[in-house]
């Protein structure tokens, strides 16, 4: 699915210190327009728990996650 | 502000005024002692940024709603009316305070700035005014404990990932789970952060040491606690407290976050198990034998920054000692008596407000750059990620030319058979 999911923007958060992920994941959602994607690259375990969760506080929705050696990729529609 | 939300927010205030809040409310003397004790104004000398006058601004709204005085003559009592402007006012006070209580070591009183901030911060979440990115980290954290299924699978597989890191630390027994998840029986939880650094070199030493251990599924970190809400930071810990008596845990050990590890100490009440920082592990496996460090690969100058939330509010000075002087053979300490060590300047909420607070932390704490520079070291280590954020911001803005580093992972480094 994730190959005909076109990126508005993209953010690296790999390695990030706490709690930095999540907070670039959420400010960067914001300048995207509702219906754009942002796609989100993560290698830690702790923001893959944690993207599922702020999707659904923050009312956004994770389209895909991919895979790619160690590192995964959130696909996330802004949705308001 | 409508009078209703005036009530709603008087009504939050009250729930704070325990027996200690009214002391501190009305002890203070203005005798003025605090005033250099705060890194804030030692850095940036402005009388706003004088402990005593940060309280303040809640004492006066304290006399002007809870003391009959202030509430028949006003003006005698310097009391003030709680509005739109006194909330601004508050927020300046609580947030650009840490909650260090270096402050507080320093007062005849003992008056707890920091606990009379948390009035501050209360009323501004009362009034939906606090930072919004700390209430949606606190309740990204809070849907965690709500739905475990929706992140489950994609953390396990995520920490799969990460053995083959572990093994290349530390080769574990064949047989051996390289990073145990969900193990009922286990004698320890550890409660990381969300970085693989953060559970990567522990794992190590908790193989090292042979030690029946599992990690949580929750990250450690409270950020309920930084906004300042008694519901969300219990709901947040309450997490963490029902994975471990699930699993039947003895212990939690809380990684290198100063307030994860202050909350759980000191919020949980009585438990049927210990709550103990990575750092007091740490020195207490060395203490039985459980592990060995070759300290020949820390010969620089190396000193240790004791995070206020571990060290001077709640305890942990001895133990990070102990631990450097089986790693480092040139250890130099920051200050001459480790409660009065300099705040980093990031806590408080501050360094999770990122770039927003950058220029703020960076000139508020000028006076730790100078203790740290002072000491001639050319590592500074800590155990909280909190401060060690922020000290590698200090690092490269004041250019200390340092290496900054996490204690724990010096101790996976320096592991040996
Ligand atoms: S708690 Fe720390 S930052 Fe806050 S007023 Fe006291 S010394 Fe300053
Ligand atoms: S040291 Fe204590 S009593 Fe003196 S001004 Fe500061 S808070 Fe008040």
């Amino acid at each position: 699915m994730s190959q005909t999911i076109k990126a508005d923007k993209t953010l690296d958060l790999k390695g990030l210190p706490c709690p930095m992920p999540v907070v670039k994941v959420s400010k960067g959602i914001k300048e995207v327009q509702v219906g754009q994607v942002l796609m989100a690259e993560t290698s830690d375990p702790g923001a893959l728990a944690d993207f599922p969760a702020w999707a659904k506080t923050s009312g956004n929705e994770i389209l895909d996650t991919v895979q790619e050696g160690n590192t995964v990729k959130f696909y996330i529609q802004r949705k308001a | 502000m409508d009078e209703k939300t005036r009530q709603d927010l008087l009504k939050l205030f009250e729930g704070k005024l325990n027996q200690a809040m009214r002391l501190y409310l009305e002890t203070c003397s203005r005798c003025g002692v605090c005033t250099e004790a705060c890194h804030v104004y030692a850095s940036m000398p402005q009388a706003k940024y004088i402990a005593a006058y940060r309280a303040e601004i809640v004492r006066r709204i304290y006399k002007k709603y809870f003391k009959s005085q202030g509430r028949f003559w006003p003006s005698l009592g310097q009391s003030k009316d709680l509005t739109e402007m006194a909330l601004e006012e508050l927020y300046e006070a609580a947030y650009s305070c840490t909650g260090c209580r270096r402050c507080m070591v320093y007062c005849p009183f003992g008056i707890d700035t920091q606990m009379i901030m948390s009035i501050a911060k209360l009323l501004l979440v009362g009034a939906h005014a606090e930072p919004e990115i700390l209430t949606m980290l606190a309740d990204t954290s809070i849907a965690k404990g709500e739905s475990l299924e929706i992140f489950r699978e994609g953390f396990l597989a995520g920490i799969k990932r990460l053995e083959a890191e572990v093994v290349a630390k530390w080769q574990s027994q064949a047989g051996d789970t390289v990073i145990p998840v969900d193990k009922q029986g286990a004698d320890l939880l550890y409660v990381a952060l969300a970085g693989a650094h953060s559970i990567i070199p522990a794992a190590a030493v908790f193989n090292a040491a042979r030690e029946n251990w599992t990690l949580s599924f929750f990250e450690a970190v409270n950020f309920g606690a930084f906004v300042g809400d008694p519901t969300r930071t219990k709901l947040i810990l309450e997490r963490i407290v029902g994975e471990a008596k699930r699993l039947g845990v003895k212990e939690v050990c809380i990684c290198e976050c100063g307030t994860a590890f202050r909350v759980m100490k000191q919020l949980s009440g009585p438990q049927p198990f210990q709550v103990s920082s990575i750092t007091q592990v740490h020195a207490r496996y060395i203490r039985e034998g459980r592990i060995k460090l070759d300290p020949s690969k820390n010969p620089e100058p190396l000193t240790y920054h004791d995070p206020c939330q571990i060290a001077r509010n709640a305890g942990v000075i001895d133990e990070p000692r102990y631990i450097l002087q089986h790693l480092a053979s040139d250890y130099r300490e920051l200050a001459p008596e480790p409660i009065y060590n300099w705040c980093c300047g990031g806590g408080g909420g501050l360094v999770a407000l990122g770039e927003e607070t950058l220029d703020f932390r960076m000139k508020s704490s000028r006076v730790k750059a100078e203790q740290v520079r002072k000491t001639g070291a050319k590592t500074l280590c800590t155990a909280c990620e909190n401060c060690h954020t922020q000290l590698s911001d200090l690092n490269q803005h004041y250019q200390l030319g340092l290496e900054v580093k996490f204690l724990s992972s010096m101790v996976a480094e320096a592991l040996v058979p």
